[in-house]
C-alpha cells in the first residue's frame, strides 16, 4: 500500500509540468472563451454582459447554419474518403518491399507539406484561367466541363474537401499499418486453416481485430474536420460570399474582420459543443457495433 | 486582478492564432507588446514601434530606411521597431488592444480603424506636434486629416493617399481593337463587348479578399450615381438609407458589368496581385485598382509599363455625383499610445516627425507611392505610370472610400454582397443587408 501510494505521488509529480502547461494553455483559455461568449465586446473598451444573446444571434444567422452544413460535408467526406482509402492503402501495402515503401512515402508526402503550400498548390490547380484541372479537361476534349471550381457555390465545397482529404490520408495510413502489423501471425494461420481468405477474412478477422483503431481514427476525423481552417482560409478565405465558410473561419472572421470578440468566443464554444456531441454519437454507435 | 491574468492567457492564444495566420512571412519577431516602463537601463528612453512596411516593395524599404536613420541618429533612444506583414497587421493590433498593451507608436488606418482606438481611449492626439511644425502641417493636401480628427484633435498624419479607383488600361490593346477610351457608361459597355469578342478579359479583378470590388469599383461608381452628400447621410442613417433607389441603381450598374462578363469567371478566387499580373501580361484590357497597383507594378520593365495608361471611371448619365473623381482619402499614419508621457512622449514625437515629416513624404512619393502632401517629384526617379497617375490626381476630385466610413459589420455586408451579385444575387437584397448592418451597428 505505501509503495503504491509513493508511486502515485511520483506519477503526480512527473505529470505536473505537462499538466500545468496544459491547464494554462488549453483549459483556461477554453474557460475564458466560454466566459466571453456571454458578452458583447469589440475587443477593446468595455464588455457588456448580454447573457445568451450571442447564441441567439448565432442560431438566427444563416451563415452559421451554412458553416455548420459545410463542416458536416467535410466530416462525411473525411469518414467516407480518408478512412477507406487509408485502410485500403494499408492492406495493400503491408509487405515491406521496395515498391510498397515508395508508394507509402508518396501517400504520406502531403502530410509533411505545410497546409498553406497545399492550399496554394490546389488554388492554382483549380484556377479558372490557367489552372491544371481546366487545362487537362480542355486537352481531352471535355471543354464543356471546365469550371470556376472555387467560385461556383454548388461545387466549391466539394472542390475544397478534396485537397483536405488528400493531405490527411498519410497519418491514418501509418496508424492502420501499425494496427495491422499488431495482429499476430497465429491468427492469420488459424484463418488460413479455416479457409478464410480475401473478403471473408477481411470482414470476419482483420476488421474486428483492428476495430478499436478504426473507432479512434473516426474520432480523429470528426475532430479534425470540425476544426478545419487553414486549407480553406488559404484557398477561398471562406468565400465567395461565405459559400465555403466553415465554423472555424466563421469564428475567425467574426472576431478579426468584424471585431465581435464576444460573438467569436460564443462561436468557438459552439464548435466545442458540436464536436463533443458528434464524438459522443460516434462512440455510442460504434460501441454497440463492436459488442 | 486574477481575472486579468486569465484574460491575458486567453489572448496569448488568440495572438498565437493571429500569428499563425500571418506565418510564412519571416520578417516579424514573436515579441510581446509594448514595454511601458520608461528609463530602465542607464537613462535610455525605450520606445516600441509597430508598422506594416514589412514587404520588399520600394515604399516599405523607404520607410524602413527612415526608421533606421532615426535609430542611428538617436543613440539615447532604444527603439524596438517591428515590421508586421500587412495581412496580419490589423489582427495583431486588435489582439494587443484587447489586452490594453498597445505599442508606443503604431501605424493606424484613417477612418474607422483609428476611431476605434480613439473611442476606447487607447491613443492620444499628435496635435501638439502638428502645431509645433506649422510649415509641415500646412503642406498636407485638403482633407488629409479628415479621417483622423475627432473632437478637434488630430491623431495621425497620413503617410499615403489611398486613391482607390484609377482606371488603368492597356493602350496597345485599345489601339489594336480600335476601341476608344470610355468616357461614358455606354462606351465602357461597348468596350467590354468588343474585348470579350476578341477573347480578352475586359476588366481584370482579383476579389478573393472581398474588399477589392467594393473599394476600387463600387465606391467610385456609386458616388457618380448618388452624390457624396447622400452617402454621408446614409452612413449616419440620417435621412437616407442604403435601400434608396439611387444606391440600388448603382449596384445595378455593377451587376451590368457582371452580366456582360466584364470580369473573369474566377475573379472571386484570385487575389489582387494575380489580377495585376493578368493585366500587365496583356491578358486583360483594363483594371480598376488603387494607388497600390502603382507601387506593385514599379518593378515591371519600363517598355511594358509604358503601354499602360491611367484615367478615371466613365461618367454616368443622370447621376447626381461629379464624374471627374476618384475615390480616395488619407491613408495610414502613426498614432501615439495614451500611455506615453514625459521624455518618452518627446522622443515619440521626434520619431513620428522623422518618419512622416517633409523629407519622409518626399522619399515616399519618389518610391512610386501616392502621398497626401504637397511635394515635387523628380520624374526621373519614378516610373512613367506613376508619374501619369501623380499628374492625374492633381486634376480630379476625391470622393469617399466606402469601407473607410462604414462600420466594420456594414463593410463586411457590402463586400460579401458584391460577391453575391457576382454569383447572381439581386441588387435590392444586397442593399437591404447593407442597410440592416449599418443601422444595427449605429443602434446596437
Amino acid at each position: 500500500m505505501p509503495a503504491s501510494l509513493r508511486s502515485n505521488r511520483f506519477i503526480l509529480i512527473a505529470l505536473l509540468p505537462a499538466l500545468i502547461v496544459f491547464v494554462l494553455f488549453a483549459v483556461l483559455p477554453i474557460l475564458w472563451s466560454i466566459y466571453y461568449g456571454f458578452f458583447q465586446w469589440k475587443g477593446m473598451g468595455d464588455a457588456k454582459f448580454i447573457g445568451l444573446g450571442n447564441y441567439r444571434d448565432m442560431l438566427q444567422d444563416p451563415v452559421f447554419w451554412r458553416a455548420l452544413r459545410n463542416n458536416l460535408i467535410l466530416v462525411v467526406s473525411a469518414i467516407v474518403g480518408q478512412i477507406p482509402i487509408a485502410l485500403a492503402g494499408a492492406l495493400l501495402l503491408t509487405a515491406n518491399t521496395w515498391f510498397n515503401r515508395l508508394i507509402r512515402s508518396a501517400l504520406f508526402m502531403p502530410m509533411v507539406l505545410s497546409t498553406v503550400v497545399i492550399g496554394m498548390i490546389w488554388g492554382y490547380i483549380y484556377n479558372y484561367q490557367f489552372g491544371l484541372l481546366n487545362q487537362a479537361l480542355t486537352l481531352i476534349g471535355l471543354e464543356s466541363w471546365t469550371q470556376a471550381w472555387l467560385s461556383n457555390p454548388k461545387l466549391n465545397m466539394y472542390a475544397v474537401s478534396i485537397p483536405i482529404n488528400w493531405s490527411n490520408i498519410g497519418p491514418y495510413l501509418i496508424i492502420f499499418i501499425a494496427a495491422l502489423q499488431n495482429i499476430s501471425s497465429e491468427i492469420h494461420d488459424a484463418a488460413a486453416i479455416d479457409g478464410a481468405t480475401g473478403w471473408r477474412k477481411l470482414v470476419s478477422v482483420t476488421l474486428p481485430m483492428i476495430w478499436g483503431t478504426v473507432v479512434v481514427t473516426i474520432v480523429l476525423c470528426i475532430a479534425g474536420s470540425l476544426k478545419a481552417f487553414d486549407h480553406v482560409i488559404v484557398m477561398t478565405g471562406g468565400g465567395p460570399a461565405k459559400s465555403t465558410e466553415l465554423l472555424a473561419t466563421y469564428m475567425y472572421n467574426s472576431t478579426f474582420a468584424v471585431y465581435r470578440y464576444g460573438y467569436g468566443s460564443a462561436v468557438s464554444t459552439m464548435i466545442l459543443l458540436i464536436s463533443l456531441l458528434l464524438i459522443g454519437i460516434n462512440m455510442a454507435v460504434t460501441r454497440r457495433k463492436s459488442s | 486582478m486574477n481575472k486579468n491574468r486569465f484574460g491575458k492567457t486567453a489572448l496569448a492564444s488568440l495572438a498565437a492564432m493571429a500569428l499563425l495566420s500571418a506565418c510564412g512571412n519571416g520578417a516579424e519577431e514573436n515579441g510581446g507588446a509594448s514595454t511601458n516602463d520608461s528609463g530602465a537601463g542607464g537613462g535610455k528612453v525605450k520606445l516600441t514601434l509597430w508598422h506594416n512596411f514589412a514587404g520588399d516593395d520600394a515604399r516599405a524599404k523607404t520607410v524602413r530606411a527612415k526608421i533606421d536613420e532615426f535609430a542611428a541618429a538617436h543613440p539615447e533612444i532604444e527603439l524596438d521597431a517591428q515590421a508586421i506583414p500587412v495581412d496580419g497587421y490589423r489582427q495583431r493590433l486588435s489582439t494587443v488592444a484587447a489586452a490594453d498593451e498597445m505599442p508606443d507608436v503604431f501605424l493606424s488606418y484613417a477612418g474607422s480603424h483609428i476611431k476605434g482606438f480613439q473611442e476606447s481611449g487607447l491613443v492620444q492626439p499628435i496635435q501638439e506636434l502638428l502645431d509645433a511644425k506649422p510649415e509641415w502641417k500646412d503642406s498636407f493636401l485638403p482633407g488629409a486629416f479628415d479621417g483622423s480628427t475627432f473632437d478637434g484633435a488630430t491623431y495621425t498624419a497620413p503617410l499615403a493617399m489611398s486613391a482607390t479607383s484609377f482606371l488603368y488600361y492597356n493602350a496597345e490593346l485599345f489601339q489594336q481593337h480600335n476601341v476608344a477610351v470610355p468616357k461614358t457608361w455606354d462606351e465602357l459597355m461597348a468596350a467590354v463587348d468588343t474585348f470579350n469578342k476578341a477573347g480578352i478579359t475586359p476588366i481584370a479583378l482579383g476579389n478573393k479578399a472581398p474588399w477589392v470590388a467594393q473599394s476600387t469599383i463600387l465606391g467610385s461608381l456609386a458616388d457618380r450615381v448618388t452624390g457624396t452628400d447622400w452617402f454621408k447621410k446614409a452612413v449616419a442613417q440620417d435621412g437616407a438609407a442604403f435601400t434608396d433607389a439611387p444606391f440600388v441603381e448603382a449596384l445595378g450598374y455593377f451587376k451590368q458589368l457582371v452580366d456582360a462578363d466584364a470580369f473573369d469567371k474566377g475573379a472571386n478566387t484570385i487575389d489582387n496581385t494575380q489580377a495585376e499580373q493578368v493585366f500587365i501580361q496583356g491578358k486583360a484590357a483594363m483594371m480598376v485598382s488603387g494607388a497600390w497597383t502603382l507601387t506593385n507594378l514599379a518593378t515591371t520593365p519600363e517598355d511594358t509599363l509604358k503601354k499602360i495608361e491611367v484615367t478615371v471611371l466613365p461618367a454616368i448619365a443622370g447621376g447626381k455625383g461629379d464624374a471627374n473623381t476618384i475615390s480616395g482619402g488619407p491613408g495610414a499614419g502613426f498614432a501615439l499610445s495614451k500611455k506615453v508621457e514625459g521624455d518618452r512622449k518627446q522622443a515619440a514625437f521626434d520619431l513620428i516627425y522623422a518618419i512622416s515629416g517633409p523629407d519622409a513624404q518626399k522619399a515616399i512619393a519618389e518610391s512610386n507611392s501616392m502621398v497626401m502632401y504637397k511635394t515635387d517629384v523628380d520624374s526621373s526617379k519614378v516610373t512613367s505610370l506613376y508619374y501619369k497617375a501623380f499628374e492625374l490626381v492633381k486634376t480630379v476630385g476625391i470622393t469617399p472610400v466606402y469601407d473607410a466610413y462604414l462600420s466594420a459589420e456594414a463593410g463586411e455586408a457590402i463586400n460579401n454582397g458584391l460577391q453575391e451579385i457576382m454569383m447572381g444575387a439581386a441588387p435590392d437584397a444586397v442593399a437591404k443587408n447593407l442597410q440592416d448592418a449599418q443601422a444595427r451597428s449605429l443602434n446596437p
